[in-house]
């Protein structure tokens, strides 16, 4: 049986925004049975033209959600007055709106820091009903209010995927790191196809490598990351000849293989060729074959599966490789799945 | 006279039956095929089951003669991974003796109109399926764990029973790669962003002149376009540009032609106008409250008086709804003689659509209700409290000629 949590919801939620003038704007939100009112309620004191706007922000944001829940009234408020041709602080009311309301949980700031640190989002949108957004949540840059989970913008001709992985450095400093797959169809279909056709295996993983960029990394790393990649599409059988990619890290610098997993599973997501998870998927493992869709186990068990535990929220995937899940910690498991997330040891991708 | 009746009639057309048709309407005189299985409903909603063979009825009585299967279609549980998909083969099965009513014939009666395509059902089944995916009432999560994929066929097998009453037979993941091209699709995307842009520009030409009030038109317009979808979110802002028929077993996976833009989709309707769409839906609640409220009275409760009355409160709930969708009053008409203005009409139809959201929502939770042990009940309760008050709320909604007034926003 599935879980479906929505835990711990607070009643007050903040959310953070700069303005355009250098001024620090909060907004604050808070939930209380609906009792027949109006279902959001936007109060700004001496503005009440960006109070009906951030109310129609808002509702217009809420159909991309799946949950439909008539029972609560948001309040939302500002402390300062935006000047009216502002329009960065709609990400931020947006997300106030989801985080009181249990829909997104942001992520905290650092991991050993004991109170969450509020939310910082700019951001604004022509199509907040097609979950459109160009902004930043917590130095994290999105273009459609799936990416805060790391899905694919579904009305892009681009398909972004995020995948989360754990980076260990030295405890205090431990953070998920993310990567980011781009694909888009190779415009000139006939040629390669036809060329490839007879010695599809050899000649198509070269071109495969080439089609694959990774800026802003070094060289042996762009080169891992490009043979990890066209290994992983060679097991899949239709990747092959088809797709441009870009390659993206939320942090560049780091040493290991360990993100190996996360960069194959955003890949296969990105494709559209894997089940989708309802969160994040957060991933460790590597693999010293992955034309045959095999996952080798990675160092750093102990601090990443802290780190993993401590980060985790509501919806996401979990997938580590075999060799951990006979050492995993006593109720490792019970705690994802209370905090909503599931668990998967792996030792090979793909299907069960 | 009954004689030159049957003669002017043309034949029904029952070709494809059991393969891509599942059931069709039957008239009085008409001959059923010996492998199908005839359902005769009463003007009060009453089913019988009756051999197969030439039909024949009494004023008022409605016929479907249906296939039991079985029947292949291939689903896309996610709607952003087009290329992989499920495999589902379903039957449906003899009558059970130990229930009133069959829950296909239910489905018959209320959802099905003349003819009930396997393409069709298919397509509803997915919305269904992609619905409970995105909500977390079944979990297909990547890597999927043997568990976690015999948690969802169970699932899966309960919600296919419970909310249309078809048996699953078999259920396989499938590589769609053959038959999707998602680089394909996204090309399509590509184009179709282009030509919503130049027509953007070419509108904002046009327009130039007559500055007054756009932006709030299109903000109301693109309001009643996502209202519409109701409530579906990321999968429904996903459902949009994938087109819905691009998997069916028709072997035409290329229609990017039929996607609509989605940039200017406002005045797109579907094939019902508001007013139909409103009829139907309040007839499905009519029919199927009641019964919905008779399959959760007969459940196993786990013990303890805290969930007996939670079960009772329910109960009550979905008996007062119900009594509300019997009295609603006619969607054009504001009091005796006075009529609705449109734009009211379309809100009046729009809150409807929500309550029918709330109406599918309570059979799929009636399904992981059956499948539940007892320490999930006190959650699937909560969510059953939720799924109320959204139904009242729609109701409540579509009961008022205009909107409550709503608070000042100071």
């Amino acid at each position: 049986m599935t879980t479906l949590s929505i835990s711990a919801t607070p009643t007050n939620a903040e959310c953070r925004s700069i303005l355009a003038d250098g001024r620090l704007l909060t907004i604050t939100a808070s939930r209380r049975p609906r009792a027949n009112r109006a279902d959001v309620k936007c109060t700004v004191l001496g503005a009440p033209a960006i109070a009906e706007r951030m109310q129609e922000v808002v509702r217009l944001a809420r159909h991309t959600e799946v949950r439909f829940d008539s029972r609560d009234q948001v309040v939302l408020s500002m402390d300062i007055v935006p000047a009216t041709t502002d329009r960065d602080w709609e990400l931020a009311a947006v997300l106030a709106d989801r985080i009181v309301r249990g829909v997104f949980q942001p992520a905290t700031a650092a991991p050993s820091a004991s109170t969450p640190v509020a939310a910082q989002a700019q951001g604004s949108s022509d199509a907040w009903h097609l979950g459109r957004v160009n902004g930043i949540v917590n130095d994290l840059r999105i273009s459609h209010l799936g990416a805060l989970t790391g899905h694919a913008d579904p009305s892009s001709s681009v398909s972004t995927v995020r995948a989360w992985f754990p980076l260990h450095s030295g405890g205090i400093n431990d953070t998920l790191g993310w990567v980011e797959v781009s694909v888009f169809p190779i415009e000139s279909d006939a040629a390669p196809i036809d060329q490839s056709a007879n010695a599809t295996h050899v000649a198509a993983g070269v071109i495969e490598e080439d089609t694959i960029a990774a800026p802003g990394l070094d060289l042996s790393a762009q080169q891992e990351v490009r043979l990890t990649l066209a290994g992983a599409r060679h097991f899949d059988g239709k990747a092959l000849g088809r797709w441009r990619s870009v390659v993206r890290f939320g942090q560049p610098r780091f040493q290991g293989g360990s993100y190996q997993l996360a960069l194959v599973m955003a890949d296969r997501l990105a494709r559209g060729r894997e089940f989708v998870p309802r969160g994040r998927i957060i991933a460790t493992g590597c693999s010293s074959a992955w034309h045959a869709g095999r996952v080798d186990t990675v160092e750093g068990r102990e601090p990443k599966l802290e780190l993993i535990l401590k980060q985790v929220n509501a919806g996401d995937r979990v997938l580590l490789p075999k060799a951990w899940q006979d050492e995993l910690p006593p109720g490792f498991a019970t705690e994802l799945r209370q905090k909503g997330a599931s668990l998967a040891c792996i030792d090979r991708i793909g299907m069960i | 006279m009954r004689f030159f009746n049957r003669r002017r009639k043309p034949a029904t057309d029952i070709s494809g039956l059991g393969v891509s048709l599942i059931a069709l309407r039957l008239d009085e005189g008409d001959v059923a095929p010996a492998q199908g299985t005839v359902v005769i409903f009463n003007a009060a909603g009453h089913a019988r089951r009756v051999a197969a063979g030439r039909v024949s009825c009494e004023q008022g009585e409605t016929v479907f003669c249906f296939h039991p299967g079985p029947y292949t279609v291939d689903l896309i549980p996610f709607a952003s991974a087009p290329e992989w998909g499920l495999r589902l083969r379903f039957v449906i099965d003899a009558a059970n003796p130990r229930v009133t009513q069959q829950r296909f014939d239910l489905f018959l009666y209320s959802e099905a109109a003349e003819r009930l395509e396997l393409a069709g059902f298919g397509a509803a089944v997915e919305a269904a399926l992609q619905m409970e995916l995105a909500q977390g009432a079944l979990d297909l999560p990547p890597c999927t764990s043997l568990e976690e994929w015999h948690a969802f066929r169970a699932g899966l097998n309960q919600l296919m029973y419970t909310r249309y009453g078809v048996v699953v037979d078999d259920c396989v993941p499938v590589d769609l790669g053959e038959q999707i091209d998602f680089a394909q699709i996204l090309k399509a995307r590509a184009q179709q962003a282009a030509e919503a842009e130049s027509l953007a520009d070419a509108d904002a030409a046009a327009t130039a002149t007559a500055t007054a009030a756009i932006p709030t038109a299109n903000a109301t317009a693109a309001a009643t376009f996502s209202a519409t979808a109701p409530r579906s979110a990321e999968p429904s802002a996903a459902v949009a540009p994938v087109p819905a028929d691009i998997h069916t077993l028709s072997g035409a996976p290329s229609a990017p032609s039929t996607v609509p833009p989605p940039g200017r989709s406002p005045s797109v309707r579907g094939p019902q106008s508001a007013a139909q769409q409103d009829a139907h839906a309040l007839r499905r609640l009519f029919i199927e409250l009641p019964a919905l409220s008779t399959e959760l009275r007969s459940l196993t409760l786990p013990n303890g008086l805290p969930i007996f009355q939670q079960h009772q409160a329910l109960l009550l709930r979905l008996g007062m709804a119900s009594l509300n969708v019997n009295t609603m009053p006619a969607l054009a008409w504001a009091a005796p003689e006075v009529p609705l203005e449109p734009q009211e009409q379309l809100r009046r139809s729009r809150d409807t659509l929500t309550a029918l959201a709330a109406l599918d929502e309570a059979w799929s939770l009636l399904a992981r209700l059956h499948l539940a042990s007892h320490q999930h009940w006190p959650m699937l309760l909560e969510e059953a409290d939720r799924i109320c008050a959204n139904l009242e709320t729609g109701l409540s909604l579509r009961r008022a000629p205009h909107v409550p007034r709503t608070e000042p926003s100071l």
